[in-house]
């Protein structure tokens, strides 16, 4: 077996094969092109050319953004904006990211979808690799781009010929092959410890929990992880995993089951998903 | 006779916590040589020459890093075909809240990141992460020849996303450190 790790997208990214070290730079290539497309922090990237672009904009993207913009506005659809990749301007309050480099002036107000009763889509994905800005927003793709990086890991390893393996991004994983690998789940009340282990075969396991990313902000508890209707903090002592054949869904389908307090939501089945809560 | 006192105390702690908390997490994935070799595919030798930076250059990469400079002394060793200087590999430590990370980075010879690769990973239960008798029991620890067994040791984990803030202010300061000490 080759086992590697390479910091990426803000964590490190580790990948397990049976294939030789070509394969593993294949796929880290994968990672870091997603990576570079992707960053909310990059000022280079497709994601902060969006953010910085003026409404009304039609921007020309890689097919890769395009993917994940488009798995983010289904996912948005189908949670009732539950999952919504333009929570940002929350986030940078709060200090759980950065702001945009290069942008002046207030931030995008962070229009609640609950507020209007209705969803407000801040994007719209035109075929072919056309974005559409329709509204003033900052989006991060943090919530599903991990996932789709390990997604296109493991597609680049099975190209170059590996029959078994697991990439892992900082806790979102996927294995592939006939083998049934076992992951160890951390326990969300003392992280450092594990709490059990599950089997996985050829399938993705996502994982999202507070623990790490918990701040204090004027005196209220917040994390990276909101719900994308208010914009409400979800701050639990206890993680949601979600199982499913791709790792882009699992790691959204995460912040639906974590808001929403319901393993067994009626979403999950639209991609074949399984929850479950500790 | 007060400071000797408390590095047997030190010690003892480090001893117990080793025996009681083994790291919960922890992999060795390349050792340096490998880690030279699939970083400089194309060198024919390895060779180590000391950096040591002076108080201008600290201040110099503290400029350019945004972060303290940190060390005077840095591990370099430079990659070479023949004669003609491929570039550098830089090693390093990070500790973070209860992570230890060694590892590398190759650097062109104009002083651009070419590559990082981990070389070791290790968590702990907590505050022995801080001693220095805990992290210096996996100094030298490394992968053989990069080959594991499944089933023997690879343990996958999901969670939530540990960020690696720590290892890439760690690259960051490198880079600095190769345009003060290492650009040609």
């Amino acid at each position: 077996m080759t086992r590697r790790a390479q910091p990426w997208l803000g964590t490190l990214v580790e990948i397990t094969s049976d294939g030789d070290q070509r394969a593993t730079d294949l796929a880290f290539a994968a990672v870091a092109l997603v990576h570079r497309l992707m960053s909310f922090h990059d000022p280079g990237s497709e994601i902060s050319r969006f953010n910085l672009a003026p409404v009304g904009a039609r921007l020309p993207v890689h097919p890769a953004t395009w993917r994940v913009l488009q798995l983010a506005e289904q996912v948005q659809a189908a949670t009732d904006g539950v999952f919504n990749v333009a929570c940002a301007p929350q986030l940078v309050a709060w200090g759980c990211l950065p702001a945009p480099a290069g942008t002046v002036g207030p931030a995008p107000r962070f229009a609640p979808t609950a507020a209007t009763q209705q969803t407000q889509p801040s994007f719209a994905c035109q075929a072919p690799d056309m974005v559409d800005k329709l509204a003033d927003a900052w989006l991060d793709v943090g919530g599903i781009a991990k996932g789709y990086a390990v997604d296109a890991a493991v597609a680049a390893l099975q190209q170059a010929g590996a029959q078994h393996g697991c990439v892992n991004a900082g806790g979102d994983l996927r294995v592939f092959g006939a083998r049934a690998w076992p992951v160890a789940l951390r326990d969300p009340r003392a992280p450092q410890r594990l709490h059990s282990t599950v089997m996985l075969r050829d399938a993705a396991l996502a994982t999202s929990a507070s623990y790490f990313s918990e701040r204090t902000w004027h005196g209220q508890p917040v994390s990276a992880l909101v719900d994308g209707r208010d914009g409400a903090p979800l701050v639990h002592a206890r993680s949601v995993s979600v199982r499913a054949p791709l790792c882009a869904v699992a790691d959204a389908l995460t912040k639906l089951v974590a808001a929403s307090g319901k393993p067994q939501h009626p979403a999950l089945t639209l991609w074949q998903a399984s929850a479950f809560i500790i | 006779m007060r400071y000797r006192h408390s590095l047997t105390v030190l010690s003892s702690v480090a001893g117990l916590a080793a025996i009681a908390c083994p790291p919960v997490h922890a992999t060795d994935y390349l050792n340096l040589g490998q880690a030279q070799a699939l970083m400089f595919p194309e060198a024919t030798a390895f060779r180590a020459r000391d950096l040591s930076l002076n108080v201008a250059q600290m201040q110099q990469v503290e400029q350019l890093a945004g972060l303290p400079a940190r060390s005077v002394a840095w591990r370099v060793v430079g990659a070479y075909d023949g004669d003609r200087l491929l570039g550098y590999v830089v090693q390093d430590d990070v500790v973070g809240k209860f992570e230890l990370i060694s590892y590398a980075v190759a650097i062109n010879p104009d002083a651009t990141v070419r590559q990082v690769e981990i070389l070791t990973y290790r968590e702990s239960h907590g505050a022995e992460i801080r001693l220095p008798a805990w992290r210096r029991q996996f100094a030298g620890k490394s992968a053989a020849g990069g080959k594991l067994m499944v089933g023997n040791g690879i343990a996958n984990i999901s969670g939530a996303t540990l960020s690696c803030t720590h290892l890439t202010d760690g690259v960051r300061r490198i880079a600095a450190v190769a345009q003060v000490g290492l650009a040609k």
